[in-house]
């Protein structure tokens, strides 16, 4: 069965009132890659993931999970 | 001087000359770091095709070349200015690119989902790559192939491939949910 990574950045980002910009900005990537993780087409590394996760407050299990 | 020398040289001043004018046209415009890579982010996705396009259109000119008679001094100098492109098309391939801008900006403009994007399409190239050399290799059975046209062929698809898929997976990665 394939497995997708979901997540729940955009809700997040919206909840903190962070455009993708911002976030890109803070994390170190450029907003493509903000865009790209947030619609589910690139699977971020576990670096990528922890500080994504940093910058929107919250741990990285509660930010992504395994879709079955 | 020699044919070949004309069209190193002339490959060389048209990749100098391309470079200034990118480089001359960002200047002054006040861009922050992240601002700018996602400009050059942008304009590589676009570029990418066009490069493409362009290096085909080069083969073409290069094989209807050939069929006509042996080597004059133009064609001498159209395949060093080939080799030229090449040369920089795969160094912007297996590189971050954008060399004259600050690297913190190329830092940016090649982070993780574009590395992943141009593996992937270096991937592909490969796979063309080969794809073509078992291709040629299976065409000099049945008729007669140089060496150089082999080079000419696999180096054409490999690149040409690569750069057409990096285009498409920018383009993608762009693009709004």
């Amino acid at each position: 069965m394939p497995k997708r990574l979901a997540n729940r950045l955009k809700e997040r980002r919206a909840e903190l009132g962070l455009t993708q910009a911002e976030l890109a900005e803070r994390v170190g990537v450029t907003r493509k890659t903000v865009n790209t993780v947030e619609n589910g087409v690139f699977t971020p590394s576990a670096t990528l993931a922890i500080k994504l996760a940093g910058a929107l407050g919250l741990s990285v299990e509660q930010l992504f999970w395994i879709e079955r | 001087m020699s044919s070949y020398l004309i069209g190193l040289g002339a490959g060389i001043a048209v990749v100098l000359l391309i470079a200034a004018i990118v480089k001359l046209r960002t200047r002054g415009s006040p861009m922050s770091v992240a601002e700018k890579a996602e400009y050059l982010s942008k304009r590589r996705a676009r570029m990418l095709p066009a490069l493409a396009v362009i290096f085909l259109s080069q083969q073409a000119t290069f094989f209807s070349q050939m069929s006509s008679s042996g080597h004059i001094s133009a064609e001498k100098a159209k395949i060093s200015a080939w080799l030229v492109l090449s040369i920089v098309l795969l160094a912007a391939l297996a590189s971050k690119g954008f060399w004259l801008e600050p690297k913190e900006v190329r830092d940016l403009v090649d982070d993780e989902n574009t590395r992943a994007n141009r593996n992937e399409a270096m991937r592909w190239g490969f796979l063309f790559s080969m794809g073509t050399a078992i291709a040629v290799y299976i065409l000099t059975m049945f008729d007669t192939v140089t060496g150089r046209e082999a080079v000419h062929l696999v180096m054409s698809s490999g690149i040409a491939t690569a750069l057409i898929r990096w285009g498409i997976l920018e383009r993608r990665a762009h693009k709004d949910a």
